[in-house]
């Protein structure tokens, strides 16, 4: 059934399209599509367009995961840290990011940095929070074990907290990664002049649907690719944990 | 007045950190420490605020986003709730749509836009439309996994998915905001984006403020809600 319905749908709408029961201008067929998506990515802009999406990509996870975690732990142990940051993140994470990019573009110009740090954004916050959240939640016991074990300062966080808290962290860089790519590739789709999201907005206005359509399912493949990836490496790498989550 | 002091013992620091920020930016932008041009000092943003309220332009937008959000809403939970609700009882169907859904479901819903500009009117439906689109498919998802967990008991579901709304209804006011900057002329995100194109930095950071706070308002105010209505429902962590 995973295979037939999915199937089932892309030759209703080949056939659809074929026989113009919908616009085939607007709606091309799949097979036609696909055959851009094979010729473009091994030829043309859409390998190119990929890599530059996955470089900026990179880039804001970089930009976000160490300081991120190191902030999520230090406002875990250290309570008037947390009292002081706290309402910052209260009042700018539910706010979409997407609006911070007016204010970098500003600040920094129209460029690669201004685009790269929106999509950072996106991904620190969330991981900040993740990390706090795993810090905050552990087993209360854990920490008395270790303390009448003579476990103090450093060495309680290293051997205690530190582990405790790791499942969490790494929940926190997936979901950070795959809200990074969602905030970069709405940023390209509204400002850049490059990378996949652009390439959509391009085509549609071109009106060249089956280019734009392909650009659109890579960006699908790429988000399916990360986070099945990465629940999959959480699953191994962290096998002691019990929930990975569902999304 | 005694647990007000004894509150504030509690908080100092969490009231006092975002008033020494402004009173730190409002000192670095006056002294030119910082661009005036590029951060404002509060208080200009404050008098910017008042006046966009005075004239009524803020609340025009307000409204505005308001209004998409609530029919984006109702548009995704109607679709959301039916097509999760069958998901969660027809187990081919679930294992059918499931791939679709895990492609389509890391795509920004600005994607969407070239999409349904072809298939409906442009304009004001097809912004609550795109909009819409992300949170169907959240609001499915979570709708699926209700009914799976308690057993195909329809009429808990349906109370299990308002248990988890306040999440997606914040979904929704991300989504809305982020349309609006590409293809609408009125709302606040619009605002937003017109403040950059020319330049007035001021209505700008106005704008930024109210959406931050409605935001805020939104979820925190659903959480609550969520809290009285369903008070047996444990805490979860923060979203």
């Amino acid at each position: 059934m995973a295979v037939l319905l999915p199937t089932a749908l892309l030759v209703l709408w080949e056939i659809c399209s074929r026989f113009a029961v919908v616009p085939p201008r607007y709606f091309p067929p799949p097979t036609t599509v696909g055959w851009v998506l094979v010729d473009r990515v091994v030829a043309g802009d859409l390998g190119a367009q990929s890599l530059v999406t996955l470089a900026r990509l990179g880039s804001a996870f970089a930009i976000a995961a160490l300081p991120g975690v190191l902030l999520g732990l230090l406002m875990g142990v250290a309570r008037p840290l947390r009292d002081a940051v706290e309402p910052y993140i209260a009042f700018i994470f539910p706010v979409p990011k997407i609006t911070l990019l007016p204010f970098l573009l500003i600040i920094l110009g129209v460029g690669e940095p201004a685009f790269v740090l929106t999509g950072a954004t996106s991904a620190f916050f969330q991981i900040v929070i993740s990390t706090l959240g795993g810090v905050q939640t552990m087993d209360p016991r854990l920490l008395e074990v270790g303390r009448n074990y003579g476990a103090r300062g450093a060495r309680l966080f290293w051997k205690i907290i530190l582990p405790a808290a790791l499942p969490s962290i790494f929940t926190g860089l997936r979901l950070g990664l795959g809200l990074a790519l969602v905030a970069l590739v709405a940023v390209e789709f509204i400002a850049a002049k490059s990378g996949l999201g652009h390439l959509v907005y391009r085509h549609w206005q071109m009106l060249s649907t089956p280019e734009m359509y392909a650009a659109f399912a890579l960006v699908g493949a790429l988000g399916l690719l990360l986070t099945r990836g990465l629940r999959a490496l959480q699953a191994r790498v962290l096998a002691w944990q019990e929930e990975v989550g569902s999304l | 007045m005694r647990a007000l002091g004894r509150w504030l013992t509690e908080h100092w620091i969490a009231v006092g950190s975002p008033l020494l920020l402004l009173v730190a930016w409002e000192w670095a932008s006056a002294t030119g420490l910082l661009r005036e041009a590029f951060f404002p000092r509060p208080s200009t943003i404050a008098a910017h605020l008042r006046q966009l309220a005075a004239d009524g332009t803020l609340w025009g937008h307000t409204a505005m986003t308001l209004i998409r959000i609530g029919w984006a809403f109702a548009l995704a939970a109607v679709l959301g709730v039916s097509v999760g609700l069958a998901m969660g009882l027809w187990r081919r169907l679930r294992d059918g749509l499931d791939p679709v859904f895990a492609v389509i479901y890391p795509i920004p819903s600005v994607l969407f836009l070239p999409f349904v500009s072809f298939l409906v009117p442009p304009g004001e439906i097809a912004l609550v439309v795109t909009t819409a689109v992300t949170s169907f498919f959240l609001i499915a998802f979570t709708t699926t996994q209700g009914v799976r967990q308690i057993d195909r008991l329809v009429v808990e579901a349906a109370v299990h998915y308002g248990a988890r709304g306040w999440r997606l209804f914040a979904t929704v006011l991300i989504v809305v905001v982020a349309v609006e900057i590409v293809a609408a002329s009125r709302g606040l995100g619009a605002l937003l984006w017109l403040s950059w194109q020319i330049l007035k930095i001021e209505d700008m950071y106005a704008t930024f403020f109210v959406i931050a706070f409605l935001g805020a308002l939104l979820s925190y105010g659903l959480a609550a809600f969520r809290a009285r209505l369903l008070p047996w429902i444990q805490d979860v962590a923060e979203p």
